[in-house]
């Protein structure tokens, strides 16, 4: 006697489409990398750069900030910061003006003492992040 | 254990033939679930199509409408076929609804390789998903598709070795039905996706 | 409980309410700093403070689901745990580990704990939601595969549920996806990409298939219907969740540099991601009134119906609200994400959580079915409050989330980011302030495992047909 409706075939759905849509998105996933190299502005990616991710990282700027749309959002979007704050004299001068005890009443970045060294290079992962093709977000230099 | 209550269950003494929608309910909440994408990507097509007419016109040009119009015949005839088998099997006649079953698979195997042949073309040509609107498209709805001819074949396969194998009979293939149904919607699609794609001006 | 070892759940569920506390202690700080900016700072500075309620969440929703496991595994495989030992150590690892690395976070500066932990060996820090050390990552992978050992020896020495193996497969997957963790290139975008493998595939994936298990779980022990039926919705949910969500990931890859053909291909799947969830708010529903007894835990079949109600607000709803790329566009990184993401993680994982601790607590505690009326009242004003007041945070940040698009992101003169926020600030206090009601539904749950604990437990009143 045969059922209107089967465990058997609500299994197979779930293991044949669930299968099928990971193929699917692992398709999707790489034909993703091979266009990445025309978006991404991998060719910009220097060591200087590389440092500055892993400060940008270790230093947690990902708990206040968001990084094109993505962190939290406590404090501006820096992915277009390199744009709306002026190149990189702009972003260290920001960097290294914050007061250590923070502002009274309202939010303020802390101060980091970072080296003229690291502060460059925050700054130009910065200007390489500005430069990632991301399909014209954010909608206005606003962030 | 105890059998729950199971209110879909029927009467044994009803023919197996009188259910509706035929096959397994589950395949109909998927093939509901696809049909949605799919229509969700043809309004989205139809609608960025209207933006770009010119673009769209001239890629679609560079189409292989032939081959195209072959697959159409392809996937129709795949259909009639799965049509017979589960007209036979509903007979009990089990050796034919096999036969029936591997002439429908041939045919889907007939509509990969042309359709191969169109990507390797295409992919030649350096085409890819981010080459143009009218690509990413056409490459989307073809390969999204495609993926579900594949599946479909494979459906079609398991189908027949059982029925070979004698797991199916008059009574008892609501299996047949739902892989048929399956079919049958991979095959809808195409019939809306070829004039949409590759026709249409 | 059936089983001796199913009592190790105990432990991390203690865990898992004592963490959950934690949480909310830190999302009201973080909710204050808000509105008064300078509010402990720079000892506690908001990225510190948000740190703390993120991961304590993970952490506390890891133990739930380690807990739930221990728990239903054995009572569906129908023997004792393969190895209540190593849950119990496991147990301990997982603990101090965490509360090493809260005390990190909040003791010293995070670049300190990045240098002290090695992490230029194997950078892995700092982004968002995998803040943990990589000796923490290295330590939760290690935990989750002597968990998964565990499990899995017992499931598959034992009666095969469906609920067991859909399980398994989600724990699987968790323990898996989480390799993901590990992977942090130079390159942003693919940094970006892959983190979601983690993120996303977590929790539009995986972690649904582990709610849904939960739930049918639940479901199967409260309402006394057929498992078979609730078994098969079971695989059609999950097949639903895995077919949207999959490619759903999408919605993620619209703005950090991926193709643009994603916005086509996240925003037709996400747009149906939707549709599980309210699948499982059909099921649950219809579960509970076909049921074929009245389960004595009034408490467990309300936080079950709860879960499966503000899941569906919560990731269904209001994800849907922003998932479609014109409307992302202008949403993406705004409050609107902070109010999609409060519901759908007390929806979905919070409450499920909540619902396995409800209806397993009262059995280890050694009752028989269910507490104490009083118990079960003062619980269920303890879910209504923590559920309205979440529904009003998330209807508060909404309002803040569309007040700042419309002024950052959509008026002709777009105003900067802190001005916006100064203007939406009412919302942050009102946003404040039902935390605090959250809080207070929080001390009632946790009041109502110390209250008419000496009273007489709500008697079985069994329906007229016997359950399987």
């Amino acid at each position: 006697m045969s059922e209107a409706f089967t465990k058997a075939m609500a299994r197979n759905i779930f293991y044949g489409g669930s299968l099928f849509f990971l193929l699917l998105f692992l398709a999707l996933t790489f034909d993703t990398e091979g266009a990445l190299p025309d978006r991404d502005n991998r060719q910009a990616i220097t060591e200087k750069v590389a440092m500055g991710k892993r400060l940008w990282e270790v230093n947690n700027c990902i708990g206040c900030h968001t990084l094109l749309g993505e962190g939290a959002y406590f404090a501006p979007e820096l992915g277009n910061a390199y744009k709306r704050l002026g190149g990189k004299a702009g972003i260290i001068g920001f960097i290294k003006s914050r007061p250590k005890d923070g502002i009274p009443g309202r939010r303020s970045m802390p101060q980091f003492n970072f080296t003229d060294e690291e502060l460059d290079a925050i700054a130009e992962f910065l200007k390489y992040t500005s430069e990632i093709n991301t399909a014209n977000w954010p909608p206005n230099i606003q962030g | 254990m105890l059998v729950g209550e199971r209110s879909m269950t029927r009467g044994s003494n009803l023919p197996d033939t009188t259910r509706y929608p035929p096959g397994d309910l589950a395949v109909w909440i998927f093939i509901l679930a696809e049909l949605a994408v799919f229509a969700i990507f043809f309004v989205a097509y139809a609608f960025t199509r209207m933006q770009h007419v010119v673009l769209f016109d001239q890629y679609q040009a560079t189409l292989d409408r032939n081959a195209a119009l072959l697959n159409t015949l392809a996937l129709i005839t795949a259909s009639y076929f799965v049509v017979r088998a589960v007209a036979a099997i509903r007979e009990g006649r089990v050796e034919g609804c096999r036969r029936w079953l591997w002439a429908a698979t041939g045919m889907g195997l007939l509509f990969l390789l042309i359709k191969s042949t169109e990507y390797a073309h295409h992919l030649g040509e350096g085409v890819r998903l981010s080459s143009n609107t009218f690509y990413m498209f056409y490459l989307s709805l073809t390969f999204f598709h495609f993926m579900h001819v594949i599946l479909g074949v494979i459906v079609l396969l398991v189908l027949a070795a059982r029925v070979g194998r004698g797991c199916y009979d008059a009574r008892d293939h609501a299996d047949v039905e739902s892989g048929a149904s399956y079919w049958h919607m991979v095959d809808l699609v195409w019939l809306i996706l070829f004039p949409l794609v590759y026709v249409m001006h | 409980m059936q089983y001796q070892s199913q009592a190790v759940a105990k432990l991390y569920f203690t865990a898992a309410i004592g963490l959950f506390a934690g949480q909310i202690l830190f999302g009201l700080i973080l909710g204050l700093q808000y509105v008064v900016g300078d509010f402990l700072f720079p000892a506690i500075p908001f990225n510190v403070a948000r740190m703390v309620h993120t991961n304590l969440l993970i952490v506390w929703i890891l133990f739930g689901f380690m807990g739930a496991a221990y728990y239903l595994v054995p009572e569906e495989a129908e023997r004792e745990l393969h190895s209540p030992g190593l849950a119990v150590l496991m147990f301990w690892v997982f603990l101090v580990a965490g509360a090493l690395t809260i005390l990190g976070y909040l003791l010293v500066p995070y670049s300190g704990l990045a240098q002290m932990t090695g992490n230029d060996l194997l950078p892995t820090m700092g982004r968002e939601f995998l803040e943990q050390p990589t000796i923490t990552k290295i330590g939760i992978v290690i935990v989750a595969l002597a968990f998964l050992y565990n499990i899995g020896m017992t499931i598959l020495s034992g009666r095969k549920t469906v609920v067991n193996l859909v399980l398994l497969i989600g724990l699987t997957g968790l323990a898996v996806l989480f390799l993901f963790a590990f992977y942090n290139p130079d390159n942003l975008v693919k940094d970006k990409f892959y983190w979601w493998w983690v993120v996303h595939l977590w929790v539009e994936g995986v972690w649904e298939l582990i709610l849904g298990s939960i739930l049918a779980f639940v479901l199967i022990k409260t309402t006394g219907v057929d498992r078979e039926v609730i078994e098969k919705w079971l695989y059609v949910i999950i097949a639903m969740t895995l077919i949207t969500g999959i490619i759903g990931t999408g919605h993620h890859y619209y703005w950090i540099g991926t193709p643009e053909y994603w916005q086509w291909w996240g925003s037709v799947f996400s747009a149906l991601e939707p549709i599980p969830f309210f699948m499982m708010t059909v099921f649950a529903f219809n579960m509970v009134n076909r049921r074929r007894r009245n389960h004595p835990n009034k408490a467990a079949v309300l936080w079950a119906l709860g879960t499966a109600v503000m899941a569906f607000l919560g990731a269904g709803v209001w994800g849907f609200l922003h998932t479609l790329a014109p409307v992302n566009y202008y949403t993406h990184g705004s409050q609107i994400t902070a109010a999609h993401g409060h519901m759908a993680f007390y929806g979905a994982y919070a409450m499920i959580v909540l619902t396995i601790i409800s209806y397993a607590m009262p059995m280890m505690r050694g009752r028989k079915a269910a507490n104490s009326n009083r118990s079960q009242v003062l619980e269920m004003w303890s879910f209504w409050l923590m559920t309205v007041s979440m529904v009003f945070i998330t209807l508060f940040l909404t309002g803040a989330g569309i007040l700042q698009v419309y002024l950052q992101r959509y008026s002709d003169n777009p105003l900067p980011f802190m001005v916006v926020q100064e203007k939406i600030a009412l919302f942050y206090w009102l946003r404040e302030v039902t935390g605090l009601v959250f809080l207070i539904g929080l001390v009632l749950y946790i009041a109502s495992f110390f209250v008419g604990s000496k009273d007489p437990e709500v008697a079985v009143e069994q329906a007229a047909s016997p359950t399987a």
